[in-house]
C-alpha cells in the first residue's frame, strides 16, 4: 500500500533549469510566431506605398529605368517574404527551433529595410523638394510603421530601422544642404527613441508571453495532479476494499476455527471470544465481553499466581508463548486442558494493542496418551505373565525331566513352544518400539571393550546357530572400547546374527567382524544367505518389514528387530547399514564412536 | 564361594502358575529342595521355619511387595543374613540399581527359562561370599 502511494509523488523533482531552458524556448518561439503573424500586414503595406512611390517618382525620373529596378526589386523582396511565410506555417520544427526561423525573418527585415533606405539614398537626391519631403515623410512613416510589426524582437526591429535610415543619413549628410545636414543630426535620435520603443514593447511581449507558459504550466502541473490524486483515491479504495476482505477472511478463519480465540487486553479482560471459545467454556460470549471479564475466570485457581508471572512476563518480552499446557475450569466447573498460544499484537511504535490467545483442546488427546501407557504397561505385564506360564511349562513338558512323550504329543509341544517364544518376541519388540517412539526409552551406557560383547553375544546365540547348522566365526576383534548400553547393544548383536544365521544354508559360517576407522569402530556380520532383494532394501528397517510374509512362517521372527536396532544404534550416536557381498550374500553393520582404543 | 552347594529354596509369589512351574524347574531340574509361599505377611515366619539356603522374592504381591519384604527381613536379626534373589517382570535398569542397592544378591529377568533357573541361582549363589 505504501509502496504504490510512493510510486505517485505529490512534489515532482524534475530539475528547474531543465524546465527553465523549455520555457524560454517556448516565450521565444511565441515571439517568432508573433513577427510571422504580422507579416502579410508588413508585405501588403509595403507592395501599397512601394507601388504608389514607384509611380509618383517614375512621373518625374530622369532615371526611369532605376525606378523600374527599384520595383522590381521591391517585388521580389515582397515575394520572397511571402514566401518566406507561407514555409513557415507549414513548417513542423517551428516550435522546437525558433531560433533558425527568427533568423531568416531577421534576413527578410533586413531586406525590406534596405529595399526602403535604397530607395531614399537613390530617389532623394535627383528630385523636386515636394517630392522629396514626401520620400521623407515615407521613409519615416515605413520607420515608424515598423514599430508594430518587428518591436516582438527589438533587434529585429533594430536591423530593419538600420536598413532604411542608414542609407539616407549618408544621403542626408553629404548632401551640403543645411536643412538636410540638421536633419541627418535628428534621424539617429529618431532611430534610438525608435529602437528603444522596440525594446520596451519586446520586453512586454516577453513577460506576456512568460505570464502565459507560467499560467500553461501550472494548469498542466494542476492537471497532473489532480490526475494523481485521483489515482491515489482508487488505490486507497482498492486498498480499502482488500483490508476489509481480509478483515473478513481473518473474522471467519477465527469464528468457524476449531480453536477458542480470545482477544484480551493489557490487564487480561477478555475483548472477544469466538464460537469455539463459547463452546469450549460453556460461557456465552455476553457474560466474557460485556462484564469485562478477567481471563482468570478460565484458570484454576491455585495456578493464578504463576500465570500473573507468565502473564507480566508476557507484557514485558511481548514475544509470543506456544505450548502453554492449563488445566481450565469451564462454567460448570469441570476442567478442561487446553494447549494455548498466546501473541501480543504489537503497534509499530512497541506498544500492545492487544493480546490474542488460542487454546486447542487436548482433553481427549492427553486421555488417549494415558490410556496408550496404561495399555501398554498392561501388555507388559498382563501378557507377559501368562505367557511366562505358558512358555515355562512347556519348556518343562519338553525338557523332559517329567517323563518322555510320544512323537505327536512331542511334536506338538513344541510347536506350542516355539509359538509361544514368538508370541513373547513380538510383545518385547512392539514394546521396544513404543518405548522409543515416545522417547521413553533410556540408554545406560557405560564404557564397553567391544571383544567381550561379540564374545557374549556369540555364546548367546550359539544354541540358536547350532538349531539352523550354522558356525559362528569371528575376525580382527580387538578390545576397543564403546560407550554404549550393554544389554540394548547385546539386543542389537542378538538381531543380527541371529537373522544371519536362520538366512545361511546349513554348514555356512557366520563372519563376524570388527575395524577401526577415523575413531568410530565397525562391527559387520556377514553371511552367505540370498542376499536381499532389490525391492526391499529401501524399507529394511522400517516395521514389520519382511522381505517375504512367508518367511514370516518359515523363519520366525517380527520383523521389527532391524527396526529397533537401527533406533538403538541411532540412539548410542551410530549408523546402521548393510551391503551386498561378492559371491553372494549380505553383510549387515554398525558403526559406534570409539570411547577409548587400546591399538 | 559358600563351602555347601545351594540346596534349600524358599520362594515368595502369589501366582499359583509361576509357583508350580519353579518348583517343578527347581526340584525336577535342580534337584533341590523348595518351599512356597503365597502369602508375603507370612514369608517371615516360613522362612524362620524352613531356615532355606536363598530366598526368592517376587516384586509385585498382594499385601506386601518384595522390596518391603526385603527390607522387613533386613531388620529382624533372624533373616537379615539371608541372600535374597529377585524374580521380576521389571526390566530396566533402574530397577535392578534399585533392587541391588536394598542389598539383594541377585535378579532374575521375567519370562525366565524354566530349564535354565536352577543354573542361574546356582550361579548367583556361587558368586556370594
Amino acid at each position: 500500500m505504501r509502496a504504490s502511494m510512493a510510486a505517485h509523488p505529490i512534489t515532482t523533482t524534475a530539475p528547474d533549469q531543465t524546465r527553465d531552458r523549455a520555457d524560454r524556448s517556448r516565450v521565444l518561439a511565441d515571439q517568432v510566431e508573433l513577427l510571422y503573424r504580422q507579416a502579410p500586414l508588413g508585405i501588403a503595406v509595403t507592395l501599397v506605398i512601394g507601388t504608389i512611390l514607384a509611380f509618383e517618382l517614375y512621373s518625374s525620373a530622369k532615371i526611369g529605368e532605376l525606378v523600374i529596378f527599384w520595383t522590381i526589386l521591391m517585388v521580389v523582396v515582397c515575394v520572397a517574404w511571402t514566401l518566406l511565410v507561407v514555409g513557415y506555417r507549414y513548417a513542423r520544427n517551428r516550435d522546437t527551433n525558433p531560433e533558425s526561423w527568427l533568423r531568416r525573418f531577421a534576413i527578410g527585415a533586413l531586406a525590406a529595410g534596405v529595399t526602403w533606405g535604397f530607395a531614399g539614398a537613390v530617389f532623394f537626391p535627383g528630385h523636386t523638394d515636394e517630392q522629396q519631403v514626401f520620400l521623407a515623410f515615407v521613409l519615416a512613416g515605413m520607420a515608424a510603421g515598423g514599430l508594430p510589426l518587428f518591436s516582438a524582437v527589438w533587434w529585429v526591429y533594430a536591423l530593419y530601422a538600420i536598413g532604411v535610415m542608414l542609407p539616407f543619413e549618408v544621403v542626408l549628410l553629404t548632401f551640403g544642404s543645411r536643412l538636410f545636414t540638421e536633419l541627418s543630426f535628428m534621424i539617429p535620435i529618431f532611430f534610438a527613441i525608435n529602437v528603444s520603443v522596440a525594446y520596451r514593447l519586446n520586453q512586454v511581449f516577453v513577460s506576456g508571453y512568460r505570464l502565459r507558459v507560467s499560467y500553461g504550466r501550472l494548469t498542466e502541473d494542476y492537471t497532473e495532479l489532480n490526475q494523481r490524486l485521483e489515482r491515489q483515491l482508487i488505490e486507497l479504495e482498492e486498498v480499502r476494499r482488500q483490508v476489509e476482505a481480509s478483515g473478513r477472511k481473518l473474522a471467519l478463519f477465527a469464528e468457524r476455527a476449531p480453536i477458542a480465540v480470545l482477544e484480551l487486553d493489557r490487564e487480561g479482560r477478555i475483548q472477544e471470544v469466538n464460537r469455539e471459545a463459547e463452546n469450549l467454556f460453556g460461557y456465552p460470549a455476553g457474560e466474557l465481553v460485556e462484564k469485562g471479564a478477567s481471563i482468570k475466570i478460565l484458570v484454576r485457581p491455585s495456578y493464578h499466581a504463576e500465570f500473573e508471572e507468565k502473564w507480566q512476563g508476557l507484557l514485558k518480552t511481548r514475544e509470543s508463548m506456544a505450548g502453554l499446557k492449563i488445566a481450565n475450569p469451564r462454567r460448570d466447573g469441570i476442567e478442561v486442558v487446553c494447549e494455548w498460544t498466546v501473541t501480543p499484537l504489537v503497534n509499530s511504535d512497541g506498544s500492545i494493542i492487544s493480546i490474542i490467545a488460542q487454546g486447542r483442546d487436548i482433553t481427549q488427546q492427553l486421555e488417549a496418551d494415558r490410556l496408550k501407557q496404561e495399555f501398554t504397561s498392561t501388555l507388559s505385564h498382563e501378557l507377559r505373565t501368562p505367557l511366562t506360564s505358558i512358555i515355562g511349562s512347556l519348556q518343562l513338558v519338553n525338557s523332559g525331566v517329567l517323563g518322555d512323550l510320544n512323537t505327536d504329543q512331542a511334536e506338538l509341544t513344541e510347536v506350542a513352544e516355539r509359538n509361544g517364544q514368538r508370541l513373547l518376541d513380538l510383545i518385547n519388540d512392539i514394546l521396544d518400539i513404543e518405548k522409543i517412539e515416545s522417547g521413553k526409552l533410556t540408554l545406560f551406557p557405560e564404557p564397553m571393550p567391544m571383544d567381550e560383547l561379540v564374545g557374549e553375544s556369540v555364546k548367546l546365540n550359539q544354541g540358536f546357530a547350532d538349531r539352523y547348522e550354522v558356525k559362528l566365526a569371528t575376525h580382527g576383534v580387538r578390545d576397543i572400547v564403546v560407550h554404549a548400553d550393554r544389554k540394548r547393544l547385546l539386543q542389537v548383536m542378538t538381531n543380527l546374527i541371529s537373522n544371519a544365521a536362520k538366512f545361511s544354508p546349513s554348514g555356512g559360517n557366520v563372519e563376524i567382524g570388527m575395524t577401526e576407522k577415523d575413531g568410530r569402530v565397525k562391527v559387520s556380520v556377514a553371511d552367505r544367505g540370498a542376499g536381499i532383494p532389490e525391492n526391499f532394501r529401501n524399507r529394511i528397517f522400517g516395521r514389520f518389514a519382511q522381505a517375504d510374509s512367508a518367511d514370516t512362517r518359515a523363519k520366525g521372527g517380527t520383523g521389527l528387530g532391524l527396526a529397533i536396532c537401527k533406533r538403538l544404534i541411532e540412539m548410542m550416536d551410530g549408523s546402521i547399514g548393510f551391503d551386498s557381498r561378492d559371491g553372494g550374500g549380505t553383510v549387515f553393520w554398525f558403526e559406534l564412536p570409539v570411547y577409548k582404543s587400546h591399538a | 564361594m559358600p563351602a555347601t552347594p545351594l540346596q534349600k529354596v524358599f520362594y515368595a509369589e502369589d501366582d499359583e502358575d509361576i509357583q508350580r512351574i519353579v518348583r517343578v524347574s527347581l526340584e525336577r531340574i535342580g534337584k533341590m529342595t523348595v518351599k512356597i509361599e503365597s502369602d508375603p505377611l507370612k514369608a517371615i515366619d516360613g522362612i524362620k521355619a524352613f531356615q532355606p539356603d536363598l530366598v526368592m522374592l517376587d516384586w509385585m504381591m498382594p499385601g506386601m511387595d518384595g522390596p518391603t519384604l526385603l527390607k522387613t527381613m533386613r531388620e529382624l536379626p533372624e533373616t537379615a543374613d539371608y541372600p535374597v534373589v529377585f524374580i521380576t517382570a521389571k526390566a530396566t535398569q533402574k530397577d535392578h540399581a534399585e533392587l541391588l542397592s536394598l542389598g539383594a544378591a541377585g535378579i532374575v529377568s521375567k519370562p525366565f527359562s524354566p530349564k535354565d533357573l536352577p543354573d542361574q541361582l546356582r550361579a548367583i549363589w556361587a558368586g556370594l561370599p
